[in-house]
């Protein structure tokens, strides 16, 4: 093996990689999106102290007022009480087009029917809007349940306390003990560590691929292949694309831990109030998860990149490319298929198979990991599985690359494949 | 054959999916040549040319470089390889893929990038350096290729169909690097089926056809060996009197006419001079008349005519 080749071919996979727009372009929006789904909410909640809403009270006999207070003590909705006395056909007209001209969001109709009924109607611009409905219709119900309970006689003081207002904290016990973290944070980031790997691994996976289809079809694989033997140059070039998603993981790294650190002045900059901040649950990432991920994903990077360096090596153009790719990127979606029920059960007997089948692991085993207690004999199994097919799969795979980067002319089948890896 | 050969190859075969590229082909390239691998499309000199650098294993045969057979790849650094078909990395500016492929063939960075800069201001490419290959014309990229091949300074040059596709000017351009490279003590083996630029810079040739060699020796030898006295003969423009003459079987065994300008093979015995006197006698306006040796071209159709005629002669006028 000679280093000082194998280093030029991994410099020149990662250099020209680097300079392309598409890595600064996706570099860039990575964290962009990762800070827009953590941080968005809470800046969207801020806006404009929610909908505006008009209870038109039709006789209710003081409901209006109680759903109006309750509605205000939420803080989530800018309330009015409009009364109707004789014609509530044009008020209705003329709230319709105050809704239309944006003065205001929309408008429930309180009658003692409605009351009576349990029946009531809204109508507004943000109906689409599943979190306003779903506070609203909290709202009235509760003002609901009052008011009937009220009505039966029972005093409005225990109707209060039976009222008040539940909370569920869901902290999640680790083997540290405690951790002050929540289910759904818990839940966010384990969804969020599956996502990012299975990118990483099809995106990178598919960059070697095309590397490959590029050579052979400039045909600087007959020059490359007179001075380098070709299982120096699928080395270099898995390593060149692989460092690659690791610097540019390492750049998201970084960033995160840098906002992190600034977090309390970037809420600052944003006009967040430390109420708000509080909603914006930071999960604690764990030096161990680090680790984990990153060993899934070298392991899992290498052994899917092996597999589209040989769907590249077999094919003439990436157009055929796309079709050849498919049992590769099948594998792949598989594991993303599996990815809710990994999540809901991360300790059931299909996740915990799953995280040992080595070509699910790389992306079922850090969801488990993260959303749950993971044995640590689970984990060694699972890497060690992984670790040995991947050196299996790149020992055939390289076979079989050797072969196929001097091939051109009709697509190989499997079993034509096979015999590749086996004479060559 | 001799130590001094650069390569040597010794009965190879090779066959692809049933039908044989090279049978049994024997060649030795002497040190310091330059060596013509010549023949009609698909007779093996790219599958020879393939075998000699190591990228398809012979069937049977062996192939010696620099006096072992350790491989192309071993002394790749001693070697340089321009493919028949062409290619680049078309996003790669032009410097850095010189770099790239010169460290391939263990140079250092910082010398390959000197080394590059010197080729490309005297292939006059000093102002693409830093473009992407991809915005090079056709011309300019089969430039910068061949710097690829010479950069590493490589004792063996090894170029498939070296001159096809390449206008007038960088043809040129290419013969003069390669007469300069052959005196710094360069060997050089290229592959061709243009026998007019293969007549005017070899020095060795080997004529191939359907996978088995023809012939092959020093050009000098080839043209003697190949026997009979040549006159070279042209007209003026539309005279059609010297035809009669020249279908005489008793003056001329062979014919290769041009139109305007003929090369006559002369039947045995016969005197040049009498074919003179008869063409002055036909009232002929000639306009040169010239005992000459047998071209490479003549020599090519007689032999590779004589082996297989059709296939030859169609790969040799498609070309013409």
């Amino acid at each position: 093996m000679d280093v000082r080749k194998v280093a030029a071919v991994v410099r020149r996979e990662f250099v020209e990689r680097v300079r392309t727009k598409w890595f600064i372009i996706s570099t860039v929006l990575g964290p962009i999106f990762l800070i827009g789904i953590t941080i968005l909410p809470a800046v969207l909640a801020t806006r404009g102290g929610g909908a505006r809403v008009a209870l038109v009270d039709e006789g209710s006999g003081g409901f209006a007022n109680r759903l109006l207070a309750q509605l205000q003590s939420d803080g989530r909705f800018a309330a009015s009480v409009v009364a109707s006395a004789s014609a509530p056909a044009a008020l209705t007209d003329s709230l319709t087009r105050e809704v239309q001209a944006k003065r205001l969001d929309g408008f429930l109709e309180v009658t003692p029917a409605a009351l009576e009924s349990g029946r009531f109607e809204y109508r507004g611009r943000n109906v689409a809007s599943i979190r306003d409905m779903e506070l609203l219709k909290a709202a009235v119900r509760q003002a609901v349940t009052v008011e009937r309970l009220t009505r039966r006689g029972i005093d409005p003081g225990v109707v209060q306390e039976a009222q008040q207002r539940i909370d569920l904290a869901t902290l999640r016990i680790t083997r540290q003990g405690a951790t002050g973290e929540s289910g759904e944070a818990t839940f966010f980031l384990a969804y969020i560590v599956g996502f990012i790997l299975y990118m990483a691994i099809f995106l990178y996976g598919v960059n070697v691929m095309r590397s490959v289809i590029e050579e052979k079809q400039t045909r600087i694989i007959e020059v490359l292949v007179s001075s380098l033997r070709p299982f120096e140059l699928m080395l270099g070039k898995v390593i060149g694309v692989g460092g690659v998603g690791l610097f540019q993981m390492a750049i998201w790294g970084v960033t995160a831990a840098v906002l992190a650190s600034y977090a309390q002045a970037l809420f600052g900059v944003l006009h967040v109030t430390p109420e708000q901040a509080a909603q914006v649950q930071m999960p604690a990432i764990g030096l161990g998860l680090v680790a984990l991920v990153l060993a899934y994903f070298l392991l899992g990077y290498l052994i899917y990149s092996a597999l589209f360096a040989v769907v590249g090596a077999s094919v003439n153009t990436e157009s055929e490319a796309q079709q050849a790719q498919m049992p590769v990127t099948m594998l792949l979606v598989v594991a993303i298929v599996l990815f809710p029920m990994v999540l809901n059960d991360p300790g059931g007997r299909m996740a915990v198979a799953m995280g040992i089948v080595p070509f699910f692991s790389p992306i079922i085993m850090p969801i488990r990991y993260t959303a749950s207690e993971v044995p640590t004999g689970e984990v060694a199994v699972s890497l060690a599985v992984l670790a040995v097919s991947t050196v299996v799969v790149v020992w055939v795979a390289a076979r079989i690359y050797r072969v196929g980067i001097l091939m051109y002319g009709k697509r190989p089948n499997v079993k034509e494949l096979l015999r590749w890896a086996r004479e060559s | 054959m001799t130590n001094d050969s650069v390569v040597d190859i010794e009965r190879i075969t090779k066959r692809f999916a049933g039908h044989v590229a090279v049978a049994e082909l024997s060649l030795s390239v002497p040190r310091g040549a330059v060596y013509g691998l010549l023949g009609p499309n698909g007779a093996g000199k790219t599958t020879t040319i393939r075998m000699t650098m190591n990228i398809i294993i012979p069937d049977e045969g062996s192939v010696r470089l620099f006096g072992d057979d350790l491989g192309g790849r071993h002394h790749s650094a001693r070697i340089g390889y321009l493919p028949e078909e062409r290619g680049l990395y078309k996003k790669m500016k032009v410097r850095d893929a010189l770099i790239f492929l010169a460290e391939t063939k263990g140079v250092a960075r910082v010398a390959a990038g000197r080394k590059a800069d010197r080729w490309l201001e005297r292939l006059d490419l000093g102002a693409w350096r830093l473009r992407k290959i991809e915005e090079l014309s056709k011309g300019m990229q089969q430039k910068v290729q061949f710097i690829s091949t010479m950069l590493h300074e490589p004792e063996l040059l090894i170029l498939d169909e070296p001159f096809s596709g390449l206008d007038p000017i960088n043809q040129q351009e290419l013969k003069d690097i390669i007469v300069e490279l052959s005196r710094t003590g360069t060997t050089i083996i290229f592959s061709t089926h243009q026998m007019d630029v293969a007549e005017k810079i070899c020095d060795h040739v080997c004529i191939i056809a359907r996978g088995r060699k023809v012939l092959d020796g020093r050009l000098a030898e080839v043209k003697r060996e190949h026997g009979g006295v040549h006159v070279a003969v042209a007209f003026e423009e539309g005279d059609e009197k010297a035809v009669p003459v020249l279908a005489d079987r008793a003056l001329v065994a062979k014919l290769d006419d041009s139109g305007q300008y003929a090369e006559v093979a002369m039947a045995d015995g016969a005197d040049p001079q009498r074919l003179l006197e008869r063409l002055v006698a036909s009232g002929a306006r000639l306009r040169r008349f010239e005992h000459i040796e047998p071209s490479l071209h003549r020599i090519f159709l007689d032999k590779v005519g004589a082996e297989e005629a059709e296939p030859a002669r169609e790969a040799v006028h498609g070309r013409a």
